[in-house]
Order: structure tokens, then sequence, then C-alpha cells
């Protein structure tokens, strides 16, 4: 084991509280019995930049769990989502992420 | 036309862009379809046709979701009737010019808006509710299908092969 590291492990509060501000926030897709799986996916693809392979997988994760977790980011840019995703119909909403949720 | 449609999508990629193969008759009622959605967007905003078009954003959190409500509702409205704007000029028959980007997608957001509309008119509230609605025979059912026929084939033409 190396010795000549110091353990400077120690949290930058700074950081600490910047991290809990940017990404405490959850977007969700629920699933509903209108959208096509097709269009779900493709919209994942669209909006998010996913891959084919990622965007199916999370279109099932909506179809087969009820709901799928979409995107991981500050409360705006979940805000951001959220539109774009209801402007394509899709039925999202977002929540703080953690065991309070 | 079950021969065409079978063979011909209603959407296609083309070289340049998005061709829309549409006969007038079927372009008429999409443009009817389209100025009976602006009229609902339009009008109160309390009907209950309108709850898949503007769903919650916040389920926990009554305050925020007010909140978001008050500063999104009206973007939202706002971006649905741009693109019914939109879809109307490039449904017009006398139009020849290809589709972009832009206007294929605002088609393909409004034809699904249209289909969630009429799957609350239908009754369709799970899958089993959905299914039921595939094995029937009305026209209102049919028409349910010849967007979900349209949808498909609008998402398989921008999809990246």
């Amino acid at each position: 084991m190396p010795t000549t590291l110091e353990p400077v492990e120690v949290m930058d509060p700074d950081l600490d509280e910047a991290s809990a501000v940017d990404r405490p926030w959850v977007v969700l897709v629920w699933n509903d019995p209108v959208n096509l799986m097709s269009y779900v996916t493709f919209v994942f693809q669209k909006l998010f930049g996913y891959s084919l392979e990622k965007a199916t997988e999370l279109m099932l994760d909506v179809h087969n769990k009820g709901r799928a977790v979409v995107a991981s980011c500050g409360r705006e840019e979940a805000e951001m989502h959220v539109f774009r995703l209801h402007e394509h119909s899709l039925w999202a909403t977002m929540e703080h992420d953690g065991p309070t949720s | 036309m079950a021969r065409r449609r079978k063979f011909v999508p209603p959407v296609e990629a083309v070289d340049g862009g998005w061709r829309i193969t549409l006969d007038v008759e079927e372009r008429d009622l999409l443009i009817r379809l389209m100025g009976e959605l602006e009229a609902l967007l339009t009008g109160p905003e309390d009907n209950e046709l309108l709850l898949r078009l503007f769903p919650k954003a916040y389920l926990d959190d009554e305050e925020k979701e007010a909140e978001y409500q008050r500063l999104m509702r009206e973007e939202l409205v706002a971006s649905r009737l741009a693109a019914i704007e939109s879809v109307k000029i490039t449904l017009d028959p006398a139009r020849t010019e290809l589709l972009d980007e832009g206007e294929t997608i605002a088609f393909m957001q409004s034809t699904n808006a249209i289909r969630l509309v009429l799957g609350s008119m239908l009754g369709i509230t799970d899958d089993e509710s959905a299914d039921e609605v595939d094995a029937s025979d009305t026209p209102e059912h049919h028409l349910y299908d010849f967007l979900s026929w349209i949808l498909e084939w609008t998402v398989r033409s921008l999809s990246p092969s």
C-alpha cells in the first residue's frame, strides 16, 4: 500500500453544496396507454441524445415498471426537460432525488 | 386505398427533406382535426380532454406545481398552437415543397396530440382498454388507428437509420 499519498479526502464544503444544488432532481416519465412505444423511444433519443439501445431500454422500463427516470439534474434543467416532454405529450414529472421522495 | 397504404408510407424521408403522401381527403380530415385541436387549446382550461396535453410537473408539491403551471402553461399552449399552424401549412394540398425536419416534428407532435385527445374520448385509461380499442370497430376507433398509422410512419421517417 502506498504511503506517500496524504489523506486529503476532506470534502470541500462549497463543492458539496454545489452538487446538492445541481443534481437533486430526477425527471420521470410515466406509463400511459396511448403513446406509441416507437414514439416514446424516438422522443427519448431526440430530447436526451440517448442511443437507440438506451432509449429503448428506458421506454421498456416505463412500459413494464410504470415509470422510469430519464434524467437527473438541477431543478431548472429538470423543468426544461419536463416542458419539452410535455410538448411531446409524454407524461413527465419531476421530483427530488433521494430517500424522502 | 388499402393497397396504397400497404405500400406507400404516409410520410417518408426523401432526398432533401420529408414528404407527406396523403391524398386530398386525408389532408382535409387532418386539417379539420388540427382546427378542432386549436379550438380545444384556446377554449376553457378546465376541459377534461386537455388533461393529457397538460400533465402535472410536480406530483408531490402543490405550490411548485402551481408556480410551474403559472409560468409554463401559456408557453405550452403557444408551442402547441405554433405546431398546429405549421401543420396546416404543410398539409395544404397546393404545397409542393418538401417538409424540413422542424415541420415534420411539428406534424408528429400535433398528430400525437390529437391521438391523445381521441384516446381520452374513447376512454383509453390503461393498457387493457387500449387493447379493447384495438378490437373495436367504430368510426372513432378507425380514426384513432389511422392517426396511429400516420404517427408510426412519421416516427420511422425521422428515426436515424
